[in-house]
């Protein structure tokens, strides 16, 4: 008898754990990706792109609301200024003001480099929605970090195998994530360090993209967040087509 | 003596000299013109697909067939141009700078292969300017000038005259965008290539992708492209470790793979037809020979020695052997050559051809007179290979027993 009761009382410890696991994985995901984009989000940052030959470095304002619409535009260097990028939901576009005109990325284009850095196209279209397209679950936790693990939905239209996320305990910010290809070849790693308060809220300001892969050995993207205003109305205008032209001057 | 007392015979016994003169003349037509026809057929192949844009020998950093980045790039061009221009065996070389884009028309964006070829030199090296379907081709000062493939302006509904975009990056990682005028349309009858290539002049592309005295290639003509292996293995030597070059049988393998195996299968099934022949040739000589124990009996007996005999009957089935074989040679030389003049269509194969990346469905033979003279040598001695057992056999006999037959 002692031990039905022993081994129903760990059933239902277990089950609990579990359950209460689960969940604590999806509210840390997403004050994850809350506090990484905020309601509204201006920022004003630069990007460097180091290659084996050669570093570049380009300026730009994003301006976004939530996870669903962004607007770049590049401010530096002189010959790449007043470029735009829209990206609403799960389409982008892009305006070029050297051949005046705006084009819609193709599908078949959303791997392709996204301004010659170590992001794709995709990148910035997709990195969004790792709430809906992924299966969550705490791997590892030491005392300052969650290790969470994601896997791709099945039917996810997404291009990973398999993420790997490292959580801070104490900002809910994410530090190293790691991704993966569908062989589970670590493809590349990006950083995001130097944590700092911007306004109310605490944020990494030095992100690094470390790809993996053999084409791209030596390569390296730097994002260095120099100025962030969260939870500001941000005009409705900067989020239309329309808006690629008109501010890009 | 021997000459005419073979003559003699081999007009004597008519049915077995017609049987064996039909068979070998059919086979050796057979031959010659299947070897001619291969031979032919796969040249085609090859010049179409080696001819239309890889070209015969290719020149790259050692690592971009492997990894064709941005950090493989031939990053001094002119040292590998000097290098090239005092090596002899060449006949032409050119650079390219091949890139992948995102092209847009007012109504659509395609992803696609941008291109600069030096215009002048091109001509030479590939069919690229005799692909010519509409307007004109490049020339080098070409500013802003794309010549386009017929699929790709399809698909972006664009025609000569017409202002398309482009957005990619450069050589050096920055962003590259211009709009560009169509100033031609090319077909190659390969349909993957005409789907997705667009070229430019290379002083053009240099300026706007920020690619000067970088390539991705070079594609060099020999003098002779039979000679393309050699060549390839002397240019590495001289240009060293830092870069890769092979000729069109490396860079293709997979198709030279392919021709071999089909002239392969081809043998295969013309060696068992043979066989079937061959051993209908032996049966009849066989039974002649058999036929004429008796006569070879009386031979011995009026003191013909054994070798003699063999001489008379090996002499008799090489004049048959000869003049069937220059006769199947003629027929089967005039069909290879009648067939190198005027192509054999496979109508209807077109799609299937160009699937495996070839434009051709003419098929034209190949007259080589050395390929007949081979195939003509392999058939007499077969042929008379295939008497001998017959002879040895009757000529084992004794006189004795032979006349008693």
């Amino acid at each position: 008898m002692k031990i039905k009761y022993l081994v129903l009382m760990l059933l239902c410890l277990l089950l609990s754990g579990i359950h209460g696991f689960a969940a604590d994985t999806e509210s840390i995901i997403k004050r994850v990706e809350d506090n990484l984009n905020g309601k509204t989000a201006f920022m004003k940052f630069t990007m460097k792109v180091k290659t084996k030959r050669s570093e570049r470095t380009m300026k730009m304002d994003s301006y976004s609301i939530g996870k669903e619409k962004s607007f770049i535009k590049i401010t530096y260097p002189k010959k790449d200024k007043g470029i735009t990028f829209l990206k609403v939901d799960k389409s982008m576009w892009q305006y070029v003001p050297r051949i005046e005109k705006t084009i819609k990325i193709p599908a078949s284009m959303m791997l392709q480099s996204w301004m010659g850095s170590d992001f794709t196209n995709d990148d910035l279209v997709r990195e969004s929605s790792i709430s809906e397209d992924y299966e969550q679950r705490i791997v590892a936790e030491d005392e300052t970090e969650y290790e969470i693990e994601l896997l791709p939905h099945e039917d996810a239209p997404v291009v990973w195998g398999r993420i790997l996320m490292g959580v801070s305990k104490k900002y809910f910010l994410p530090t190293t994530v790691k991704y993966f290809d569908e062989d589970d070849v670590l493809v590349r790693i990006l950083s995001y360090e130097d944590v700092k308060k911007v306004g109310q809220r605490f944020y990494p300001t030095h992100w690094v993209m470390d790809p993996k892969s053999e084409d791209k050995a030596g390569h390296q993207t730097i994002f260095d967040i120099n100025e962030a205003v969260f939870d500001e109305k941000i005009s409705d205008t900067y989020f239309t087509k329309r808006a690629l032209k008109r501010y890009s001057k | 003596m021997f000459l005419k007392i073979a003559i003699k015979n081999i007009v004597v016994y008519k049915k077995r000299s017609i049987v064996t003169i039909v068979l070998t003349c059919f086979t050796t037509a057979l031959l010659v013109f299947a070897s001619a026809f291969w031979d032919g057929s796969h040249n085609k192949m090859i010049e179409s697909a080696v001819e239309i844009y890889p070209g015969y020998l290719q020149i790259t950093q050692k690592d971009f067939r492997k990894t064709p980045s941005y950090d493989n790039l031939i990053f001094d061009a002119q040292s590998v141009r000097n290098t090239l221009t005092g090596i002899s065996g060449i006949d032409t070389f050119s650079e390219r700078f091949e890139s992948f884009v995102l092209f847009s028309s007012l109504e659509k964006a395609v992803g696609g292969m941008f291109t600069g070829i030096e215009p002048k030199k091109e001509e030479r090296l590939s069919r690229l300017k005799k692909s010519l379907k509409k307007g004109e081709y490049l020339s080098p000062d070409d500013h802003a000038k794309l010549y386009i493939g017929s699929e790709l302006a399809k698909r972006l509904k664009v025609d000569t005259g017409d202002v398309l975009s482009f957005v990619g990056t450069g050589a050096d990682y920055s962003f590259a965008a211009d709009n560009v005028t169509v100033k031609g349309i090319f077909q190659t009858g390969l349909f993957d290539f005409d789907a997705r290539a667009a070229f430019v002049s290379k002083s053009y592309f240099d300026e706007i992708m920020a690619a000067q005295n970088y390539a991705t290639h070079f594609i060099v003509l020999p003098d002779k492209p039979e000679n393309a292996e050699e060549l390839a293995a002397i240019i590495s030597q001289k240009l060293g470790k830092e870069y890769q070059s092979l000729s069109w049988q490396k860079t293709m393998a997979g198709l030279v793979q392919g021709m071999k195996v089909d002239s392969i299968f081809g043998y295969i099934t013309l060696g068992i037809i043979f066989i079937v022949i061959f051993f209908v040739i032996m049966i009849y000589t066989l039974l002649t020979v058999f036929a004429r124990v008796r006569e070879i009996g009386i031979l011995r007996a009026v003191g013909t020695t054994p070798s003699q005999i063999l001489r008379l009957l090996l002499l008799e089935s090489a004049l048959l052997g000869l003049v069937s074989v220059i006769a199947g040679g003629l027929i089967g030389g005039a069909l290879a050559y009648y067939f190198e003049l005027n192509p054999i269509v496979i109508s209807g194969y077109e799609e299937q051809f160009k699937q495996y990346g070839l434009a051709a469905s003419a098929m034209p033979a190949i007259f080589s007179l050395s390929t007949l003279v081979r195939d003509m040598i392999v058939m007499f001695v077969l042929t008379v290979l295939s008497t001998l057992y017959p002879i040895l056999k009757v000529n084992g006999y004794r006189p004795i027993d032979a006349i008693r037959q």
